[in-house]
């Protein structure tokens, strides 16, 4: 075998033996980071030219289509990565030896940085600019165009986000099959609480033609299900604590950093 | 070079080497911060936005009962929970620094993109309140005493008095009088009527308006009191759900 090869061969070896890799983490980061500039510019043009008036034609060209077209692929990629996470599960779980293990809690910090992403588009970005549209534009339907990129768009992308990240970790990692992690069924599961709490808020609007205080009462519902952000700490913490069962053997090394 | 099994860790290891669990360990101790600040600062900015959110998105909204009483005293919920978490858990004495930036951030970020880049309002209609001395105040109070009790007592009152000075630089701007149509009116006043907002109820409208022309008078401090007051109770409620959410209880997969 000549010397390139061997290097070769030791590099691929290296490679394919690599304990952390959040390339995927970062490639869905930018994913979804251009995805969401995309329908930001989409929002600056037609929000303003289409967006006005749900009883206008266009409105159904250019905002309705959208909704009829982003519910279904959500209820889709929602069944599709908790349907193929469970399917290719491990299911010898009490076997995983410990450098497959760590390699699987590294791939489960990558799932919660897209989580964590996804939080910040919908819980940050797109909650605050549904409160610019409200203010400047009279409430006419429960479809939006903010609306329908912040309850119907950005809100199940961080939930199906979340449900990927905690079936990753029920199908693939002992401490979280083997058990139920509190912490990490508050954390993925209060955002489901968004759902009946958007059609309370619609239902209010519509039937009581409330104004757009933002904090009026019929809001603080969704104040609640962001509470449950706060249980990532609870889950960050049972990570690191099995990461420092594994590595026991460098708990000198660690404290001299 | 053979291939040989040198990178591939013993049975039972986890790691390979310890330059490999180092770096590893340095890479997503970084990585786990992000994700702590990024789902900080969205369920914080979810929670304050509908909370003292009207309060806050208004120059000429700030009113001086309801914005130095209200403000405080729902931000300190999450900066609470985050001194509960970094402190009781790592000793790192910046949690309410740390939770207030973060909301900060996610604030500033879309009054420029949404607020003035989408629905044209002038920024500084629009600019969030200063929060950052409060978050110093809270983290050296407790770094100091390394005490629950003594930051919920001494730490909450300074959050709440805090407050106003901390934004009166920025405001005082918006005190200068300007006469319009012979009426006077302060710049905030005058900002407000030619930006009408349709989420504005009428009598806040036309009942509450213009309140910084009293602003900073007897009335700011006894706000800035009660506000302390509350948020001494909001901070010992909120220590302990920052605690209880950092639970790493498990439930048996029978129990479900």
């Amino acid at each position: 075998m000549s010397l390139t090869t061997d290097k070769a061969g030791a590099a691929a070896k290296e490679s394919a033996d690599s304990i952390v890799n959040f390339r995927p983490a970062y490639l869905a980061m930018a994913a979804l980071g251009t995805f969401y500039v995309g329908i930001r510019i989409y929002e600056q043009y037609f929000g303003w030219k289409a967006g006005l008036d749900s009883f206008a034609p266009e409105f159904q060209t250019y905002w309705l289509n959208i909704m009829w077209t982003e519910l279904p692929l959500e209820f889709i990629a929602f069944c599709a990565i908790g349907g193929y996470l469970w399917k290719t599960r491990d299911r010898n779980i009490n076997a995983v030896a410990p450098r497959e293990e760590m390699r699987r809690l590294i791939t489960l910090i990558g799932w919660l940085l897209v989580y964590a992403f996804t939080v910040y588009w919908g819980a940050s970005y797109f909650t605050e600019q549904d409160g610019t549209w409200h203010q400047t534009v009279i409430r006419d339907t429960d479809f939006t165009p903010s609306h329908i990129l912040e309850f119907y768009l950005s809100y199940p992308i961080y939930i199906i986000a979340g449900w990927g990240a905690f079936m990753y970790g029920r199908t693939r990692i002992p401490q979280f099959a083997n058990r139920i992690s509190l912490a990490f069924l508050l954390f993925f599961a209060g955002p489901f609480m968004i759902f009946p709490n958007v059609g309370l808020n619609e239902w209010g609007h519509t039937f009581w033609f409330m104004e757009e205080l933002f904090t009026a009462p019929l809001h603080w519902g969704f104040v609640f299900f962001g509470w449950f952000g706060l249980a990532m700490f609870g889950t960050v913490l049972q990570i690191l604590h099995r990461v420092i069962e594994l590595s026991k053997e460098f708990e000198k090394d660690i404290l001299a950093i | 070079m053979s291939l040989s099994n040198e990178t591939v860790p013993a049975a039972g290891k986890a790691w390979a080497s310890k330059e490999e669990f180092i770096g590893c360990v340095k890479l997503t101790d970084w990585i786990l911060l992000l994700i702590l600040f990024l789902v900080l600062l969205g369920s914080f900015h979810i929670h304050y936005m509908l909370l003292a959110g009207d309060w806050d998105f208004w120059i000429d909204f700030k009113d001086r009962r309801m914005w130095p009483t209200v403000a405080p005293i729902v931000a300190m919920c999450f900066a609470a929970a985050a001194q509960s978490f970094f402190w009781q858990k790592f000793r790192l004495p910046f949690g309410a620094t740390v939770a207030v930036f973060a909301l900060l951030v996610g604030e500033w970020i879309n009054r420029y993109d949404n607020f003035w880049g989408w629905t044209f309002f002038p920024i500084n209609l629009v600019f969030p309140s200063a929060l950052i001395p409060m978050g110093f105040w809270l983290d050296i109070v407790l770094l100091l005493s390394g005490s629950w009790t003594v930051t919920a007592v001494v730490g909450a009152m300074g959050w709440g008095l805090l407050f106003y000075p901390s934004n009166w630089p920025v405001l005082a701007q918006f005190h200068q009088a300007t006469e319009v149509d012979g009426v006077l009116l302060t710049l905030a006043d005058l900002i407000g009527f030619n930006y009408v907002r349709t989420g504005t109820p009428e009598y806040i409208r036309m009942i509450e308006r213009g309140t910084l022309r009293t602003f900073g008078k007897d009335v700011v401090p006894v706000a800035a009191f009660f506000s302390g007051f509350v948020s001494m109770l909001v901070y010992f409620l909120w220590w302990k759900v920052g605690g209880w959410f950092s639970t790493t209880a498990y439930i048996d997969n029978e129990d479900v």
